[in-house]
Protein backbone atom coordinates (compact mmCIF):
# COMPACT_ATOMS: atom_id res chain seq x y z
CA UNK A 1 0.00 0.00 0.00
CA UNK A 2 1.11 3.42 -0.81
CA UNK A 3 2.04 5.83 1.69
CA UNK A 4 -0.28 8.66 2.01
CA UNK A 5 2.92 10.98 1.12
CA UNK A 6 4.62 8.96 -2.10
CA UNK A 7 2.18 10.83 -4.74
CA UNK A 8 3.46 13.71 -3.93
CA UNK A 9 7.07 13.12 -4.20
CA UNK A 10 6.71 11.61 -7.32
CA UNK A 11 4.65 14.45 -8.27
CA UNK A 12 7.48 16.61 -7.09
CA UNK A 13 10.24 14.54 -8.48
CA UNK A 14 8.12 15.17 -11.80
CA UNK A 15 7.86 18.35 -11.50
CA UNK A 16 11.72 18.71 -11.29
CA UNK A 17 12.18 16.50 -14.48
CA UNK A 18 9.81 18.81 -16.29
CA UNK A 19 11.23 21.71 -15.24
CA UNK A 20 14.84 20.72 -15.68
CA UNK A 21 13.51 19.26 -19.58
CA UNK A 22 12.41 22.72 -20.07
CA UNK A 23 15.06 24.53 -18.84
CA UNK A 24 17.26 22.58 -20.85
CA UNK A 25 14.84 23.21 -24.25
CA UNK A 26 15.01 27.15 -23.28
CA UNK A 27 18.65 26.59 -23.60
CA UNK A 28 18.54 24.50 -26.49
CA UNK A 29 16.16 26.26 -28.98
CA UNK A 30 15.05 29.56 -27.50
CA UNK A 31 18.40 31.41 -26.45
CA UNK A 32 18.83 34.64 -28.35
CA UNK A 33 21.94 37.01 -28.29
CA UNK A 34 24.13 38.81 -30.00
CA UNK A 35 25.28 37.27 -34.20
CA UNK A 36 28.87 38.47 -33.72
CA UNK A 37 30.25 35.62 -32.49
CA UNK A 38 28.46 33.64 -34.93
CA UNK A 39 29.98 35.91 -37.73
CA UNK A 40 33.18 36.06 -36.11
CA UNK A 41 33.02 31.99 -36.47
CA UNK A 42 32.17 31.80 -40.07
CA UNK A 43 34.85 33.66 -40.91
CA UNK A 44 37.50 31.71 -39.35
CA UNK A 45 36.12 28.50 -40.89
CA UNK A 46 35.87 29.76 -44.06
CA UNK A 47 40.05 30.73 -43.39
CA UNK A 48 39.70 27.10 -41.82
CA UNK A 49 38.99 25.77 -45.21
CA UNK A 50 41.23 27.72 -47.33
CA UNK A 51 44.08 27.06 -44.99
CA UNK A 52 43.28 23.25 -45.08
CA UNK A 53 42.96 23.00 -48.72
CA UNK A 54 42.78 25.97 -51.66
CA UNK A 55 46.29 24.75 -52.25
CA UNK A 56 45.19 21.41 -53.06
CA UNK A 57 42.36 22.52 -55.21
CA UNK A 58 43.74 24.90 -57.18
CA UNK A 59 42.29 24.25 -60.76
CA UNK A 60 45.68 22.83 -62.41
CA UNK A 61 46.05 20.24 -59.43
CA UNK A 62 42.98 18.24 -60.25
CA UNK A 63 41.98 18.64 -64.14
CA UNK A 64 39.47 15.89 -64.37
CA UNK A 65 35.91 17.10 -64.38
CA UNK A 66 34.98 16.22 -61.02
CA UNK A 67 37.99 17.42 -59.62
CA UNK A 68 36.88 20.80 -61.28
CA UNK A 69 33.51 20.79 -60.01
CA UNK A 70 34.95 20.18 -56.49
CA UNK A 71 37.25 22.98 -56.70
CA UNK A 72 35.20 25.57 -57.89
CA UNK A 73 32.19 24.49 -55.66
CA UNK A 74 35.43 25.08 -52.79
CA UNK A 75 36.13 28.67 -53.74
CA UNK A 76 32.61 29.83 -54.63
CA UNK A 77 30.89 28.18 -51.09
CA UNK A 78 33.83 29.18 -48.84
CA UNK A 79 34.10 32.94 -50.49
CA UNK A 80 30.46 33.36 -50.26
CA UNK A 81 30.98 32.23 -46.53
CA UNK A 82 33.91 34.60 -45.68
CA UNK A 83 32.53 37.27 -47.26
CA UNK A 84 28.77 36.82 -46.31
CA UNK A 85 27.13 36.45 -48.88
CA UNK A 86 23.58 34.85 -48.55
CA UNK A 87 25.74 33.62 -45.67
CA UNK A 88 23.32 30.59 -44.24
CA UNK A 89 23.58 29.27 -47.11
CA UNK A 90 27.26 29.70 -48.06
CA UNK A 91 27.46 27.70 -45.14
CA UNK A 92 24.96 24.89 -46.39
CA UNK A 93 27.14 24.72 -49.77
CA UNK A 94 30.20 25.26 -47.65
CA UNK A 95 29.74 22.29 -45.31
CA UNK A 96 28.05 20.11 -48.03
CA UNK A 97 31.48 20.75 -50.35
CA UNK A 98 33.10 19.22 -46.55
CA UNK A 99 31.17 16.23 -46.50
CA UNK A 100 31.38 15.51 -49.96
CA UNK A 101 35.32 15.61 -50.10
CA UNK A 102 34.82 13.49 -46.53
CA UNK A 103 32.93 10.78 -47.97
CA UNK A 104 32.72 10.94 -51.88
CA UNK A 105 36.74 11.82 -52.36
CA UNK A 106 37.95 10.86 -48.87
CA UNK A 107 36.24 7.45 -48.39
CA UNK A 108 35.05 6.46 -52.07
CA UNK A 109 37.85 7.70 -54.05
CA UNK A 110 40.53 6.77 -51.47
CA UNK A 111 41.79 10.27 -50.81
CA UNK A 112 43.00 8.96 -47.35
CA UNK A 113 43.84 12.68 -45.42
CA UNK A 114 40.40 13.81 -46.41
CA UNK A 115 38.80 10.79 -44.40
CA UNK A 116 40.41 12.51 -40.83
CA UNK A 117 38.70 14.07 -38.14
CA UNK A 118 39.43 17.92 -39.34
CA UNK A 119 37.51 17.55 -42.46
CA UNK A 120 34.89 16.47 -40.88
CA UNK A 121 35.02 18.48 -37.79
CA UNK A 122 35.17 21.67 -40.55
CA UNK A 123 32.08 20.96 -42.51
CA UNK A 124 29.87 20.26 -39.50
CA UNK A 125 30.85 23.03 -38.12
CA UNK A 126 29.70 24.93 -41.21
CA UNK A 127 27.05 23.22 -40.97
CA UNK A 128 25.86 23.90 -37.95
CA UNK A 129 26.93 27.44 -38.31
CA UNK A 130 24.01 27.67 -41.40
CA UNK A 131 21.66 27.65 -37.71
CA UNK A 132 22.95 30.53 -36.62
CA UNK A 133 22.64 34.24 -37.17
CA UNK A 134 26.03 34.12 -38.59
CA UNK A 135 24.88 36.46 -41.55
CA UNK A 136 23.77 39.39 -39.42
CA UNK A 137 27.14 40.72 -38.23
CA UNK A 138 30.43 41.40 -40.42
CA UNK A 139 29.00 40.43 -43.39
CA UNK A 140 27.91 41.39 -46.96
CA UNK A 141 24.27 39.80 -46.06
CA UNK A 142 24.64 43.27 -43.35
CA UNK A 143 25.71 45.64 -45.34
CA UNK A 144 23.01 44.77 -47.58
CA UNK A 145 20.79 44.82 -44.88
CA UNK A 146 21.43 48.44 -43.04
CA UNK A 147 21.45 50.04 -46.59
CA UNK A 148 18.24 48.52 -47.44
CA UNK A 149 16.52 49.69 -43.97
CA UNK A 150 18.11 53.50 -44.33
CA UNK A 151 16.35 53.28 -47.77
CA UNK A 152 13.26 52.69 -45.98
CA UNK A 153 13.76 55.09 -43.44
CA UNK A 154 14.09 51.90 -40.79
CA UNK A 155 16.71 51.71 -37.97
CA UNK A 156 18.86 48.90 -39.02
CA UNK A 157 18.14 46.13 -38.18
CA UNK A 158 19.50 44.32 -35.35
CA UNK A 159 22.62 42.52 -34.90
CA UNK A 160 20.88 39.36 -33.17
CA UNK A 161 19.30 36.27 -33.41
CA UNK A 162 18.27 32.49 -32.51
CA UNK A 163 21.44 30.95 -31.30
CA UNK A 164 20.49 27.05 -31.13
CA UNK A 165 23.35 26.56 -34.28
CA UNK A 166 25.68 27.46 -31.41
CA UNK A 167 24.34 25.05 -29.19
CA UNK A 168 24.46 22.89 -31.43
CA UNK A 169 28.05 23.00 -31.56
CA UNK A 170 28.64 23.19 -27.91
CA UNK A 171 26.66 19.49 -27.93
CA UNK A 172 28.89 18.41 -30.90
CA UNK A 173 32.48 19.61 -28.89
CA UNK A 174 30.90 17.75 -25.75
CA UNK A 175 30.21 14.58 -27.41
CA UNK A 176 33.46 14.51 -29.12
CA UNK A 177 35.54 15.28 -26.02
CA UNK A 178 33.90 12.54 -24.26
CA UNK A 179 33.93 9.42 -26.35
CA UNK A 180 37.93 10.83 -27.36
CA UNK A 181 39.00 10.81 -23.57
CA UNK A 182 36.04 7.25 -23.32
CA UNK A 183 38.36 5.60 -26.19
CA UNK A 184 41.64 6.09 -24.45
CA UNK A 185 39.92 4.99 -20.82
CA UNK A 186 41.82 1.82 -20.85
CA UNK A 187 45.35 0.27 -19.67
CA UNK A 188 46.70 0.65 -23.21
CA UNK A 189 46.40 4.05 -23.00
CA UNK A 190 46.88 5.16 -19.31
CA UNK A 191 49.52 2.87 -18.73
CA UNK A 192 51.55 5.56 -20.84
CA UNK A 193 52.03 3.00 -23.76
CA UNK A 194 49.84 4.45 -26.42
CA UNK A 195 51.75 7.82 -25.96
CA UNK A 196 54.86 6.16 -26.31
CA UNK A 197 53.73 4.49 -29.19
CA UNK A 198 53.05 7.82 -30.94
CA UNK A 199 56.19 9.27 -29.68
CA UNK A 200 58.38 6.86 -30.68
CA UNK A 201 56.63 6.82 -34.31
CA UNK A 202 57.21 10.79 -34.68
CA UNK A 203 59.83 11.54 -33.04
CA UNK A 204 62.28 8.86 -31.42
CA UNK A 205 61.74 6.22 -33.78
CA UNK A 206 62.91 2.92 -32.78
CA UNK A 207 65.20 3.24 -30.22
CA UNK A 208 63.14 4.15 -26.85
CA UNK A 209 64.09 7.77 -25.23
CA UNK A 210 66.99 7.38 -22.63
CA UNK A 211 65.56 9.80 -20.44
CA UNK A 212 64.93 8.65 -16.98
CA UNK A 213 61.08 8.06 -16.33
CA UNK A 214 59.78 8.41 -19.43
CA UNK A 215 57.46 5.76 -19.05
CA UNK A 216 55.89 7.52 -15.81
CA UNK A 217 55.99 10.98 -17.95
CA UNK A 218 54.23 9.02 -20.44
CA UNK A 219 52.05 7.54 -17.77
CA UNK A 220 51.31 11.03 -15.71
CA UNK A 221 50.66 13.02 -19.31
CA UNK A 222 48.03 9.87 -20.67
CA UNK A 223 46.19 10.45 -17.00
CA UNK A 224 46.34 13.90 -17.69
CA UNK A 225 45.37 13.74 -21.17
CA UNK A 226 41.99 11.78 -20.23
CA UNK A 227 41.40 13.76 -17.00
CA UNK A 228 41.19 17.01 -19.04
CA UNK A 229 39.00 15.51 -22.06
CA UNK A 230 36.44 14.33 -19.47
CA UNK A 231 36.93 18.06 -17.44
CA UNK A 232 36.06 19.65 -20.93
CA UNK A 233 33.19 17.65 -21.81
CA UNK A 234 31.27 17.88 -18.54
CA UNK A 235 33.20 21.16 -17.45
CA UNK A 236 33.29 23.93 -21.01
CA UNK A 237 29.12 23.69 -21.23
CA UNK A 238 28.95 25.24 -17.32
CA UNK A 239 29.69 29.06 -16.58
CA UNK A 240 30.63 27.90 -13.13
CA UNK A 241 33.78 25.52 -14.31
CA UNK A 242 34.19 27.09 -18.20
CA UNK A 243 36.05 29.66 -16.77
CA UNK A 244 39.23 27.51 -14.84
CA UNK A 245 38.92 25.33 -18.54
CA UNK A 246 39.40 27.37 -21.04
CA UNK A 247 42.89 28.38 -20.78
CA UNK A 248 43.86 24.36 -20.15
CA UNK A 249 41.42 23.20 -23.30
CA UNK A 250 43.01 25.86 -25.63
CA UNK A 251 46.57 25.65 -24.08
CA UNK A 252 45.96 21.88 -24.91
CA UNK A 253 44.78 22.06 -28.49
CA UNK A 254 48.36 24.81 -28.65
CA UNK A 255 50.26 22.05 -27.56
CA UNK A 256 48.80 18.96 -29.73
CA UNK A 257 48.84 21.76 -32.76
CA UNK A 258 52.53 22.34 -32.53
CA UNK A 259 53.20 18.70 -32.07
CA UNK A 260 51.29 16.55 -33.98
CA UNK A 261 49.96 16.30 -37.56
CA UNK A 262 46.80 17.21 -36.68
CA UNK A 263 46.14 19.64 -39.59
CA UNK A 264 43.37 22.46 -38.36
CA UNK A 265 41.72 20.31 -36.34
CA UNK A 266 43.04 21.89 -32.94
CA UNK A 267 42.56 25.44 -35.01
CA UNK A 268 39.08 24.58 -35.84
CA UNK A 269 38.53 23.41 -31.86
CA UNK A 270 40.11 26.53 -30.74
CA UNK A 271 37.70 28.82 -32.76
CA UNK A 272 34.49 26.78 -31.55
CA UNK A 273 35.01 27.52 -27.99
CA UNK A 274 33.59 31.09 -29.16
CA UNK A 275 30.51 28.68 -29.02
CA UNK A 276 30.72 28.21 -25.37
CA UNK A 277 31.15 31.91 -24.83
CA UNK A 278 27.74 33.85 -24.17
CA UNK A 279 27.32 35.44 -27.26
CA UNK A 280 26.27 39.03 -25.59
CA UNK A 281 29.59 38.61 -23.41
CA UNK A 282 31.85 38.39 -26.35
CA UNK A 283 29.87 40.90 -27.84
CA UNK A 284 30.56 43.34 -24.62
CA UNK A 285 34.44 42.32 -25.75
CA UNK A 286 33.97 43.38 -29.01
CA UNK A 287 31.98 46.56 -28.35
CA UNK A 288 34.94 47.23 -25.60
CA UNK A 289 37.93 47.11 -28.05
CA UNK A 290 36.18 48.76 -30.89
CA UNK A 291 35.09 52.02 -28.19
CA UNK A 292 31.34 51.40 -29.05
CA UNK A 293 28.37 49.93 -27.25
CA UNK A 294 27.04 46.43 -27.03
CA UNK A 295 24.36 45.14 -29.17
CA UNK A 296 21.25 45.53 -26.72
CA UNK A 297 19.33 42.16 -26.13
CA UNK A 298 15.26 42.46 -27.19
CA UNK A 299 13.34 44.29 -25.04
CA UNK A 300 15.85 46.92 -23.90
CA UNK A 301 15.04 49.91 -26.22
CA UNK A 302 17.22 50.98 -28.77
CA UNK A 303 21.10 52.34 -28.74
CA UNK B 1 26.06 52.57 -34.27
CA UNK B 2 23.53 49.90 -34.38
CA UNK B 3 19.84 50.73 -33.66
CA UNK B 4 17.88 48.07 -32.51
CA UNK B 5 14.12 47.99 -32.20
CA UNK B 6 12.46 45.42 -29.68
CA UNK B 7 8.66 45.29 -28.67
CA UNK B 8 9.49 43.69 -25.33
CA UNK B 9 6.37 41.64 -25.86
CA UNK B 10 6.86 38.29 -22.99
CA UNK B 11 3.85 36.64 -24.54
CA UNK B 12 4.69 34.48 -27.49
CA UNK B 13 2.56 34.27 -30.21
CA UNK B 14 1.23 30.38 -31.12
CA UNK B 15 2.97 30.36 -34.62
CA UNK B 16 6.42 30.87 -32.57
CA UNK B 17 5.43 28.17 -30.30
CA UNK B 18 5.08 25.89 -32.76
CA UNK B 19 8.68 27.06 -34.74
CA UNK B 20 10.37 26.56 -31.07
CA UNK B 21 8.96 23.10 -31.29
CA UNK B 22 9.99 22.43 -34.59
CA UNK B 23 13.55 23.41 -33.47
CA UNK B 24 13.90 21.55 -30.23
CA UNK B 25 12.44 18.64 -32.47
CA UNK B 26 15.38 19.12 -35.06
CA UNK B 27 17.83 19.71 -32.59
CA UNK B 28 17.26 16.38 -30.60
CA UNK B 29 17.10 14.63 -33.84
CA UNK B 30 20.95 16.37 -35.01
CA UNK B 31 22.37 16.08 -31.53
CA UNK B 32 21.21 12.15 -31.27
CA UNK B 33 22.68 11.85 -34.69
CA UNK B 34 25.93 13.23 -33.02
CA UNK B 35 25.88 10.44 -30.17
CA UNK B 36 24.86 8.07 -32.34
CA UNK B 37 28.48 8.30 -34.13
CA UNK B 38 30.12 7.18 -31.41
CA UNK B 39 27.71 4.85 -29.02
CA UNK B 40 28.16 2.50 -32.45
CA UNK B 41 31.81 2.16 -32.65
CA UNK B 42 32.91 2.71 -29.14
CA UNK B 43 29.77 0.63 -27.80
CA UNK B 44 28.35 -1.96 -30.15
CA UNK B 45 31.48 -2.11 -32.46
CA UNK B 46 29.81 -1.39 -35.91
CA UNK B 47 32.74 0.42 -37.86
CA UNK B 48 31.25 2.81 -40.99
CA UNK B 49 32.73 5.81 -42.81
CA UNK B 50 28.70 7.52 -42.45
CA UNK B 51 29.46 7.83 -38.60
CA UNK B 52 32.39 9.75 -36.14
CA UNK B 53 34.04 7.84 -33.58
CA UNK B 54 36.26 10.43 -32.33
CA UNK B 55 38.81 7.82 -31.68
CA UNK B 56 41.58 10.03 -31.58
CA UNK B 57 45.07 8.88 -31.86
CA UNK B 58 43.71 5.38 -31.32
CA UNK B 59 45.81 4.29 -34.83
CA UNK B 60 48.68 6.60 -34.71
CA UNK B 61 51.99 4.58 -34.11
CA UNK B 62 50.24 1.08 -34.21
CA UNK B 63 53.11 -1.29 -35.20
CA UNK B 64 56.25 0.60 -34.59
CA UNK B 65 58.92 -1.53 -33.20
CA UNK B 66 60.96 -0.11 -30.13
CA UNK B 67 64.42 -2.27 -30.25
CA UNK B 68 67.81 -2.73 -28.68
CA UNK B 69 70.75 -4.22 -30.03
CA UNK B 70 73.91 -5.74 -28.50
CA UNK B 71 76.67 -7.86 -29.91
CA UNK B 72 79.17 -10.29 -28.51
CA UNK B 73 82.84 -9.43 -28.38
CA UNK B 74 85.82 -11.24 -28.16
CA UNK B 75 85.65 -11.32 -24.62
CA UNK B 76 82.40 -12.81 -24.28
CA UNK B 77 80.82 -9.41 -23.21
CA UNK B 78 77.86 -7.70 -24.61
CA UNK B 79 77.73 -3.95 -25.94
CA UNK B 80 75.22 -1.95 -27.21
CA UNK B 81 75.28 -2.37 -31.23
CA UNK B 82 74.94 1.06 -33.35
CA UNK B 83 73.00 -0.02 -35.92
CA UNK B 84 72.95 2.78 -37.50
CA UNK B 85 76.93 3.14 -37.87
CA UNK B 86 77.43 -0.74 -38.49
CA UNK B 87 75.22 -0.41 -41.57
CA UNK B 88 76.41 2.93 -42.83
CA UNK B 89 73.18 4.60 -42.34
CA UNK B 90 72.06 8.20 -41.36
CA UNK B 91 70.05 8.40 -38.02
CA UNK B 92 67.41 10.11 -39.88
CA UNK B 93 67.51 7.64 -42.60
CA UNK B 94 64.76 4.92 -42.97
CA UNK B 95 66.45 2.68 -40.38
CA UNK B 96 65.05 5.66 -37.59
CA UNK B 97 61.92 4.12 -37.56
CA UNK B 98 61.36 0.07 -37.39
CA UNK B 99 57.52 -0.02 -38.74
CA UNK B 100 56.60 -3.57 -38.18
CA UNK B 101 58.65 -7.20 -37.78
CA UNK B 102 59.17 -7.84 -41.58
CA UNK B 103 61.31 -4.42 -41.26
CA UNK B 104 63.05 -5.92 -38.24
CA UNK B 105 63.87 -9.01 -39.67
CA UNK B 106 65.69 -7.13 -42.56
CA UNK B 107 67.60 -5.43 -40.56
CA UNK B 108 68.48 -7.74 -38.19
CA UNK B 109 69.94 -9.85 -41.39
CA UNK B 110 71.63 -6.77 -42.69
CA UNK B 111 73.32 -6.38 -39.05
CA UNK B 112 74.28 -10.31 -39.30
CA UNK B 113 75.72 -9.66 -42.73
CA UNK B 114 77.73 -6.46 -41.72
CA UNK B 115 79.18 -8.06 -38.87
CA UNK B 116 80.32 -11.34 -40.45
CA UNK B 117 80.37 -15.04 -39.90
CA UNK B 118 79.93 -16.42 -36.33
CA UNK B 119 78.53 -12.93 -35.29
CA UNK B 120 76.71 -13.05 -32.15
CA UNK B 121 73.76 -10.22 -31.82
CA UNK B 122 71.10 -9.94 -29.31
CA UNK B 123 67.79 -7.99 -29.59
CA UNK B 124 65.36 -7.02 -27.61
CA UNK B 125 62.43 -5.44 -29.73
CA UNK B 126 58.14 -5.17 -28.69
CA UNK B 127 55.90 -3.62 -30.62
CA UNK B 128 53.37 -1.47 -30.46
CA UNK B 129 49.77 -2.47 -30.75
CA UNK B 130 46.16 -1.30 -29.28
CA UNK B 131 46.87 -3.48 -26.19
CA UNK B 132 49.99 -1.67 -25.28
CA UNK B 133 53.27 -3.39 -25.70
CA UNK B 134 53.78 -6.94 -27.45
CA UNK B 135 57.37 -8.19 -26.97
CA UNK B 136 58.53 -9.43 -30.39
CA UNK B 137 61.73 -10.54 -30.02
CA UNK B 138 64.08 -11.20 -26.88
CA UNK B 139 67.72 -11.91 -26.38
CA UNK B 140 68.00 -14.86 -24.94
CA UNK B 141 69.70 -16.57 -28.16
CA UNK B 142 71.69 -15.11 -30.62
CA UNK B 143 69.44 -13.58 -33.69
CA UNK B 144 71.86 -14.18 -36.31
CA UNK B 145 71.91 -18.40 -35.36
CA UNK B 146 67.81 -18.20 -36.07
Amino acid sequence: MLAPSEPAVGSAGWRLLRKRALRFADWAVNSEGSSRSSALIRIGIAMLFWSRWAGELLLYMHQSAIGLVLSANFFIATALLFIGYCSRAAAVWAGAVGLAMFYYFGHELGREPWTHHHTYLLAVAALLLALTPCGRSYSVDRYLAVTRAGRAGLPAPAEYGNLWGLRLIVVQLTVLYFFSAFDKTSYAFLSGARLEHIFLWYYAGSDYPALPGFHWLAMITAFAVVALEYGLAFGLPFRRTRRYLLLPGLAFHAVVYVTLPVYTFSATMALLYLAYVDADAVDKVIARLQGGGPIEPAGQGMS
Amino acid sequence: MVNVVTTGVSVRPAGWIAAGRLRLAAFLVIAAFMIAGPVAEQAFGLRTPLLRSWTMFSGIGLGVIDASFAIRQPDGSLVPLDRFAMLGASHDGKLKRIEDRDELASIIMRLCEAAGQGADIRVSARQGTRDGWRIVHTDTANACAE
